[in-house]
């Protein structure tokens, strides 16, 4: 049992440093995916990673061409776009200000030191010279973060809370990055182009993983299946939903089942006995969908049932004759 | 040959802590002087930079009002020690228990009692009445036991004849004993040979503020009570110490938001729901506390507080309504409160104070203005102080004309010549490390629990500014650990 | 005489809120010239209700209703008696005001207060209306009293509270707290303690004069002023209706000012604003108890 408004910042905080990792992991395969093949098309590689971030529409508000240096400066950089690494991080340091009593003084530390150092950088520079070495910054300071919380932080609910926001964010964000993917591709490269399929794969750090586990053989259902189902790389959907279960059945011992673990319970085990054959012929696209509005709908029933009392309203006076 | 650390100092015309007058070390410094003076030349600016990395590292810090948001100083401390012997501390100490418990009579007797003290003019009742700090919603919620000032910050004094002497009581919500712990533990790492002497320990504060706190319980609360610290948040300047505090009694650090009040009880927002608070010590202060009763506009406070303690159900440390005692102009008939609640001669005596509202006495102090320092009776953090002999023309002028339009709101006191302790200035890697005379004073802390206790020592602050009289951290201040010697003690060495 | 009063405030809010926290001052007192003889109060969301007596003397019913509710009703009903008091026979001169036993007894009463913080010109304005009556404290004071509901004019909704009492002369209009905070200021710039009253009046107006020949009335709570008069106690004036405090006078406490003894306070979360309704209704009791 733990302060509704800690518990609120502690999964906040896991899911900011998640997003910012995921971005930039994202950046980086797009980014060098299209060094790789020049004859792709840039514009529609950079559409489609803004959708898959939600940022589509807060990207053409501004107006700006679809260039790389346009993209990824929004990304990386801009301080209005709420999703950028720069406000996700300093998003995830706010909220883990707030619990600083509650972390390990060494996570804090990680924490607001990889803030500080971004800060410290002349970003514009560095993505116009050397974006795989800002991408990489990023991404192993956030893996830092994870472990440096996994080594000095006490298994309580604090603990939980951090690890549930990271892997439901882990979660949606691999559905909604297959979705988008799947929708944007025609139906032959989704069948036949290995090329894409390795692509899908690095957009989550799994192509080593998967060829480790498939023998170097790129079939698109083992992908699916792999992305989707596999218990073992932690970046898998069902991996995630696994672990953020394994938390919520923790967080809610000896009070019975909770709403949210109902509710993911459910979908962890629709997705467990997901037949991948069929949903490939029937509606891959639907299916995705709904997973991850599954995931959505477990990350909302989790603020409702937690944190619900942190809600911070307005105070409101009245005074009569 | 090494060079003296001490052949330049001057002791001045001040009483000196370490110096006498002949400028011997006084016996119960021996000790320590032996050994700093056995250190390496430079070894001490040595010590002094590892003093910052451990405080830096600890995040020793506080803000100062007026700097940039975020910025945050690390906390000032001097290498060198500041000792109190043990029957010079065994005094003090009895003054202070006996001046708290007199206060929180005092108190108990205004908010629910019969007011005796103002009944029989011990102290004038228009002054209570027109005293900012004196709160009408205070009266009729009970306080268990009568311990109002669960915490007392008393600031003393030494004066040129080396008399401890009371300046001021601080009975809202004191700070500082944050640091007093924190000063002990950097100075036992980064100046290990220097504790030649027994020293008393601090480190056992959490331990009796919890036990106080739990003495407060109403009679409704469950066995142990929940106890909880209140916070503004981050954004105040004491936050790292209400955290602090919070760590050392095990228990949770909570702000107004995280508390609801239903039915006049106080809950916990947590992740299971409503958990009921028994016990709040709160750092925030009367006016914020809860918007429905004070100010509506207060967000760092919890709507319906006060029913809740009037209720009985739960208890506030401090209690609401302590700032009509340490009104500056209350200050000044705190020796008859003595007096007249224990029946007992004041151990500890009062800076003298005169009462500008009294028209001979204000007369009299108006004619030696650039002689005296003026204080605004309800100013803290050593702010709107004007000390006669070191201000301008218009400064005093100005404060002339202060008091002539509102003379209740003012007090003069003799300049006290605070007593000096040798302090290593410009101890930076390539300062020159001196060590100059500097003013100080002692904020010890005063428990009212089963029994009143204080700690040993208190927080020593130090006018870090060259002939200054200014100790607060606020204005640039620094601070020494304070050692008070067991008995049997005096220059013995380990 | 006997009167049943039956007070209702209702919060209406367009979206629901929750956590509210109100302070309730509806109860008359019981002093030298009336006689509270019963007392209910109920709330819907029902609520456990707390009551005290505060540092004034008035009984104050503290409630609060924590879960979201898009409505809040308050009734409070009582039945109270009131004696008239005799006419003002005092004529104690202007030097006893300064008498340091007086002045130290009503101090809090001399002194200024959020609402009736009067500048130079309310101050000498009041000095000029007293001056006809000399040394004769009671003459002056009616001098102000009368000066007070002669100039204003009663526009209810014409200020919103917390107004400045300064701007309220300046206007020559208010409802009854303005008429009360500007008579109170008056008298305290000329060192006449004064404390604000409030309470009910049954009467068809708030500045109505006549006695309503009706069995009940609909009002809203009412404030008037008392003034302390040396070697006569504390004398009660409504400026709003120009009269003496009389037996339809139903007071429920008094204070520094209307701060000290607001009819209603409080606090909620919430979204958006609320609408407040506040209807009294007094009727004629029983007749009065045999003497």
């Amino acid at each position: 049992m733990m302060l509704a408004r800690h518990a609120e910042d502690l999964f906040w905080t896991g899911r900011y440093i998640e997003r910012a990792e995921d971005t930039a992991r994202l950046l980086d395969v797009t980014y060098h995916g299209l060094l790789e093949s020049p004859l792709l098309d840039a514009a529609s590689a950079w559409r489609e990673l803004l959708e898959q971030l939600y940022l589509d529409q807060a990207f053409s508000a501004k107006g700006l061409p679809v260039t790389d240096s346009a993209v990824t400066e929004f990304l990386v950089l801009d301080p209005d776009n709420a999703g950028s690494i720069v406000r996700s991080l300093a998003r995830a340091r706010d909220n883990a200000r707030n619990v600083r009593e509650r972390i390990s003084t060494e996570l804090w530390e990680e924490i607001n030191t990889l803030f500080l150092e971004l800060h410290a950088r002349d970003l514009r520079t560095d993505l116009e010279r050397e974006p795989y070495q800002l991408y990489r910054f990023v991404k192993s300071r956030c893996q830092t973060i994870s472990g440096v919380s996994a080594e000095t932080m006490s298994r309580d609910d604090g603990w939980r809370f951090l690890l549930l926001g990271r892997m439901l964010e882990r979660a949606e964000m691999t559905c909604r990055l297959l979705s988008v993917r799947f929708r944007r591709s025609s139906r032959a490269a989704v069948t036949s182009d290995v090329h894409y399929w390795i692509a899908v794969l690095k957009s989550v750090s799994a192509f080593e993983a998967y060829l480790r586990a498939h023998r170097a053989q790129i079939e698109p259902q083992d992908v699916l299946e792999f992305l989707l189902l596999s218990r073992e790389f932690p970046r898998s959907v069902l991996f995630a939903l696994r672990a953020s279960e394994s938390e919520l059945v923790r967080l809610g011992a000896g009070t019975g089942p909770t709403r949210p673990e109902r509710l993911l319970g459910r979908l962890r085990a629709d997705l467990e006995f997901m037949d991948i054959h069929e949903i490939v012929e029937n509606g891959l696209l639907a299916a995705l969908d709904s997973l991850q509005q599954g995931v959505l709908a477990v990350a909302e029933s989790v603020e409702r049932h937690f944190f619900r009392a942190a809600v911070r309203p307005e105070l409101h006076v009245c005074e009569s004759v | 040959m090494t060079t003296d650390l001490f052949t330049e100092y001057e002791r001045g015309d001040f009483f000196d802590e370490v110096f006498d007058a002949r400028g011997g070390v006084r016996s119960h410094y021996r000790p320590l002087l032996e050994r700093l003076r056995a250190l390496a030349p430079g070894e001490l600016r040595h010590r002094a930079g590892l003093r910052d990395t451990i405080l830096r590292n600890l995040g020793i810090t506080f803000a100062v009002y007026g700097e940039a948001q975020g910025i945050e100083r690390t906390w000032p401390l001097d290498l060198i020690p500041r000792i109190i012997p043990a029957d010079e501390w065994h005094q003090v100490e009895r003054g202070l228990v006996q001046r708290v418990r007199a206060l929180n009579c005092f108190l108990e007797d205004l908010y629910l009692g019969e007011r005796a003290a103002l009944r029989e003019g011990v102290i004038p009742a228009w002054l209570v009445q027109s005293s900012g700090g004196f709160c009408r919603e205070a009266f009729g919620i009970p306080v268990p036991k009568g311990a109002r000032c669960l915490v007392a910050g008393i600031d003393v004094v030494r004066d040129a004849h080396g008399t401890y002497r009371v300046l001021e009581d601080n009975l809202r919500t004191p700070s500082g004993v944050s640091y007093v712990l924190e000063n002990r533990a950097t100075l036992t790492r980064v100046l290990p040979l220097a504790f030649a002497h027994r020293v008393r320990p601090v480190n056992h504060y959490g331990a009796s503020l919890l036990s106080a706190l739990r003495n407060l319980a109403p009679p409704s609360a469950s066995d142990p009570p929940r106890i909880v610290v209140l916070t503004p948040g981050i954004h105040n300047s004491a936050y790292f110490e209400h955290a602090f505090l919070a760590r050392q009694m095990g228990i949770e650090l909570v702000e107004g938001r995280d508390l609801v009040v239903d039915d006049h009880v106080v809950f916990m927002r947590t992740t299971r729901g409503l958990s009921r608070v028994d016990v709040i010590y709160r750092r925030v202060g009367d006016e914020f506390l809860d918007p429905a009763v004070f100010r509506s506009d207060s967000v760092l406070g919890v709507p319906g507080l006060l029913s809740a303690a009037r209720a009985g159900n739960v208890s506030l440390a401090n209690a609401i309504g302590n700032g009509v005692a340490d009104d500056k102009a209350v200050y000044a008939y705190v020796p008859g409160l003595v007096r007249f609640y224990l029946g007992e001669e004041p151990i500890l005596p009062n800076v003298d104070t005169y009462l500008l509202w009294d028209r001979d006495q204000r007369a009299a102090a108006l004619s030696r203005l650039h002689e005296l320092v003026v204080k605004p009776v309800d100013a803290s953090g050593g702010y709107g102080i004007v000390i006669g002999p070191k201000a301008t023309e218009e400064e005093l002028a100005g404060v002339r004309k202060a008091i002539e339009a509102k003379p209740r709101s003012y007090i003069a006191q003799e300049v006290v010549a605070l007593s000096r302790h040798p302090t290593l200035i410009d101890d930076a890697p390539r300062g020159t490390g001196r060590i100059e005379g500097r003013h100080i004073d002692l904020r010890p802390f005063v428990l009212t629990g089963e029994k009143i206790e204080v700690i040993p020592g208190g927080l020593t602050r130090v006018a870090l500014r060259k002939d200054s009289l200014v100790v607060n951290s606020s204005q640039g201040g620094g601070s020494k650990d304070t050692w008070v010697l067991a008995a049997g003690e005096n220059g013995a060495s380990r | 005489m006997r009167f049943e009063i039956d007070y209702t405030s209702e919060f209406k809010y367009p979206e629901p809120v929750w956590e509210s926290q109100n302070l309730l001052r509806a109860c008359p007192v019981t002093d030298a010239h009336q006689t509270l003889l019963q007392y209910e109060l109920k709330t819907v969301p029902a609520a456990r209700v707390h009551s005290y007596v505060d540092y004034w003397g008035t009984r104050v019913d503290a409630f609060g209703a924590r879960a979201p509710h898009d409505r809040l009703s308050i009734h409070a009903r009582s039945a109270v008696e009131t004696r008239p008091g005799g006419p003002m026979a005092a004529a104690p001169a202007w030097k006893r005001l300064s008498d340091p036993a007086f002045v130290e007894a009503h101090l809090e009463f001399l002194a200024v207060s959020r609402h009736t913080a009067w500048n130079e010109a309310l101050r000498a304005e009041a000095e000029r209306r007293a001056a006809p009556a000399g040394a004769d404290i009671v003459g002056a004071v009616l001098s102000l009293h009368r000066m007070v509901g002669s100039s204003l004019a009663y526009v209810p909704g014409s200020t919103s509270v917390g107004v400045d009492v300064n701007d309220v002369l300046r206007g020559r209009k208010g409802v009854c707290q303005d008429f009360a905070h500007l008579l109170i200021a008056m008298c305290r710039s000329l060192s006449i303690p004064a404390r604000y009253v409030s309470g009910y009046l049954f009467s068809e107006n708030s500045d109505s004069e006549r006695e309503p020949e009706a069995e009940s009335v609909r009002v809203k709570t009412h404030a008037w002023v008392e003034l302390a008069i040396p070697g006569a106690g504390w004398w009660g004036l409504d400026p709003t209706n120009r009269q003496e405090v009389g037996p339809r006078h139903i007071k429920i406490g008094h204070g520094r000012d209307y701060d000290d003894v607001q009819p209603l306070r409080g606090v909620y979360l919430g979204a958006g604003d609320h609408k407040l309704d506040v209807c009294v209704s007094i009727r004629r009791g029983a007749a009065a108890s045999q003497q």
